[in-house]
């Protein structure tokens, strides 16, 4: 008997109750489409949190003074920042960069005061590097003719009841530690989609800040885009790689990378490979219950019919091969079904997205903005596909086994 | 030829110890037509089982054409069922997913022959029991007369030393058992199959040409007609 026959066996054997194996494979298509809906969910989630950070403010890589990751005082500038601009302006893997003055300090108005960290930025070539200019829910981008303007987050201007024109004061230390203050008047209300970010950062013009600290020269952090939107596999080969050049240029500023300075981010990037795999383990693992369920109902149903087979000499590893193929079947069939249902779902979603507005503050709080866009890279639906045809070849030994305890002169009642 | 030399089936039930074959001796001639008859429970099944090698014996042996069959090993005895003995059961058993002409290449595919003389053999042997005409159907298409017919194909189609029926026309009003007892006496007298019966039923019992009567797991009668 050929391993064909013990297919075209096994094929017709599924058909014999149809409505019990229409049920299994409904059960399987289910399992599979809900299961990697999830997946893209989760995944998608991951990623628009990751672009949030990555290409919201972090960017790919960022260059500060040594010094200045221990205390964020204003003396503590990048050194040699003309041979960083010399190198990233040259090289091709590098998308935008940017200079920032970082200053810690307070923002207060009549209302109330709030500890935040100043950014001061180039307009035009931070618009290059974050996308914190498309995040405005209020007023405009640094459009005024006036240096003193200045773009909050919505947390903040909730706390501080800030509107677009309000005056507000920062008061930071000079390189001399006395005490500044600048007034500033509310540009643009912004809403990053994380917000903590928005509740502690505002934007203004660098030269904001240079007109008042006449004696101040340099920056804080410089910001860098490679030429990636987020982080794939390849592109964190691309940022080591860029990392470990720009650590060559001066060994007194140090070189993170987005994984560095988000470390929470990175650690969950990291993570959610291994628990997406596991959720699918366990949905599949339920699955596999109703599988064997299902095929030792179909064996002690043919307890005379298999008997009869090893009554005329059907060897048992043919008989334990058939129910597996019979097993295996039902996965199969329900595979593709589930596997296609589920990549038109996350497909569509990716561009359409879902609205979440109604729990916006929530994915807010978790740095996620109101429309989540599902994603699931293509290697996922193979590597589950996979994990499927495994677990069910798994499960079938269950059945096979108790196909084979059976007794022949038992089952065929009587020879 | 097949002999049984002291065959005892002995089996234990809780603290009773049941002996289903009690020291038969018998021998049975190529091509005889041979019924095994008896009251329920007087050891017929078992002696049946023990010679077609489904159950082991607990003393004494099997002997066909030579050959200790009771020391085979499990591998050994089924390969030899499938090479050396045919097998009738009362409620057909075949398969109801495949044809009543796959159902009769089923034993050769096990055997290993090449599907075209599956193919040939298969019709071939329908045709012997009337029923090429319905080489496609499957079971649930056919009367249980016909069903059983094409079980006794089956069990002609590899080529058996022997077969054995386990009342064969149990399940079947009067015209299918003596068409199926036509069809297999004439396979005994045309191509010298040797046909071992259990059979309660006086029509197989006519048709015998030698039968063996058990009681209580000991032959009482052997009687050749």
């Amino acid at each position: 008997m050929n391993f064909l026959t013990l297919l075209k066996l096994g094929w017709r054997n599924i058909w014999r109750s149809k409505l019990r194996s229409l049920v299994v494979i409904f059960s399987i298509i289910i399992g599979v489409w809900g299961g990697l809906l999830i997946l893209g969910i989760m995944y998608g989630l991951n990623n628009q949190r990751m672009d949030i950070a990555i290409n919201g403010y972090i960017g790919n890589v960022q260059i500060h003074n040594e010094n200045f990751l221990d205390d964020y005082a204003i003396k503590h500038v990048i050194n040699n920042i003309d041979k960083y601009e010399n190198f990233l302006s040259k090289d091709s893997r590098v998308k935008a960069y940017s200079k920032r003055i970082v200053l810690s300090g307070m923002l207060s108005n009549s209302n109330g005061s709030s500890g935040i960290q100043v950014l001061g930025v180039n307009p035009s070539s931070e618009k290059n590097v974050t996308k914190i200019y498309s995040k405005l829910i209020e007023g405009e981008y640094f459009k005024s003719k006036k240096n003193n303007t200045i773009l909050v987050g919505k947390k903040i201007a909730d706390k501080l009841n800030l509107k677009l024109k309000s005056k507000v004061v920062i008061t930071f230390q000079d390189e001399k530690n006395n005490l500044v203050s600048l007034l500033f008047r509310v540009e643009g209300i912004f809403r990053s989609g994380n917000s903590m970010f928005d509740e502690s950062n505002v934007y203004v013009k660098n030269q904001s800040i240079r007109d008042n600290l006449v004696n101040f020269i340099g920056f804080h952090e410089m910001p860098i885009v490679i030429y990636e939107n987020i982080e794939t596999d390849s592109s964190l080969d691309l940022t080591d790689a860029l990392k470990k050049d720009l650590k060559k240029i001066d060994n007194t500023n140090i070189i993170q990378s987005w994984d560095d300075i988000a470390v929470e981010l990175a650690y969950a990037n990291k993570m959610i490979s291994a628990f997406l795999y596991f959720f699918m383990l366990i949905v599949i693992s339920g699955l596999s219950f109703g599988i064997i369920n299902t095929m030792l109902m179909a064996v002690l149903e043919r307890k005379r019919e298999l008997g009869m087979l090893m009554c005329i000499g059907m060897t048992r590893l043919k008989i334990f091969l058939m129910i597996s193929i019979e097993t295996l079947f039902l996965a199969l069939i329900a595979l593709p079904f589930g596997l296609i249902f589920s990549y038109f779902m996350i497909n569509y979603f990716s561009v359409n997205g879902i609205d979440l507005s109604i729990v916006a503050a929530g994915l807010e709080n978790f740095g996620i903005g109101t429309m989540l866009y599902l994603k699931l890279p293509l290697n996922y639906y193979y590597e589950i596909g996979l994990m499927i045809i495994v677990i069910t070849i798994i499960s079938s030994v269950f059945p096979s086994i108790r196909a084979l305890k059976i007794n022949p002169i038992e089952a065929s009642k009587n020879i | 030829m097949i002999v049984t030399e002291k065959l005892s089936r002995i089996y234990k039930q809780g603290d009773f110890i049941i002996k289903a074959v009690d020291n038969i001796s018998l021998k049975i001639q190529k091509a005889e037509f041979t019924a095994v008859v008896g009251p329920s429970g007087s050891g017929k099944t078992t002696l049946l089982n023990c010679i077609g090698g489904l159950d082991t014996p607990s003393l004494g042996k099997v002997i066909i054409d030579d050959e200790n069959i009771s020391n085979f090993k499990r591998d050994q005895i089924i390969k030899y069922r499938l090479n050396n003995i045919g097998f009738v059961f009362q409620s057909y058993n075949l398969i109801p997913v495949l044809s009543a002409k796959e159902n009769v290449e089923m034993i050769m595919l096990l055997q290993g022959y090449n599907k075209k003389f599956r193919s040939e053999r298969s019709e071939d042997l329908l045709n012997q029991v009337g029923l090429y005409e319905m080489k496609n159907r499957r079971p649930s298409q056919l009367s249980g007369g016909q069903q059983q017919r094409v079980a006794v194909a089956r069990a002609l189609a590899s080529k058996p030393k022997f077969i054995l029926a386990d009342e064969p026309t149990a399940n079947l009003d009067s015209i299918s058992t003596n068409k199926l007892l036509d069809i297999m006496y004439k396979l005994n007298q045309d191509e010298k199959i040797t046909f071992i019966f259990s059979t309660h039923d006086q029509r197989v019992i006519d048709r015998a040409k030698r039968v063996i009567s058990l009681e209580d797991g000991k032959i009482f009668n052997d009687q050749k007609i």
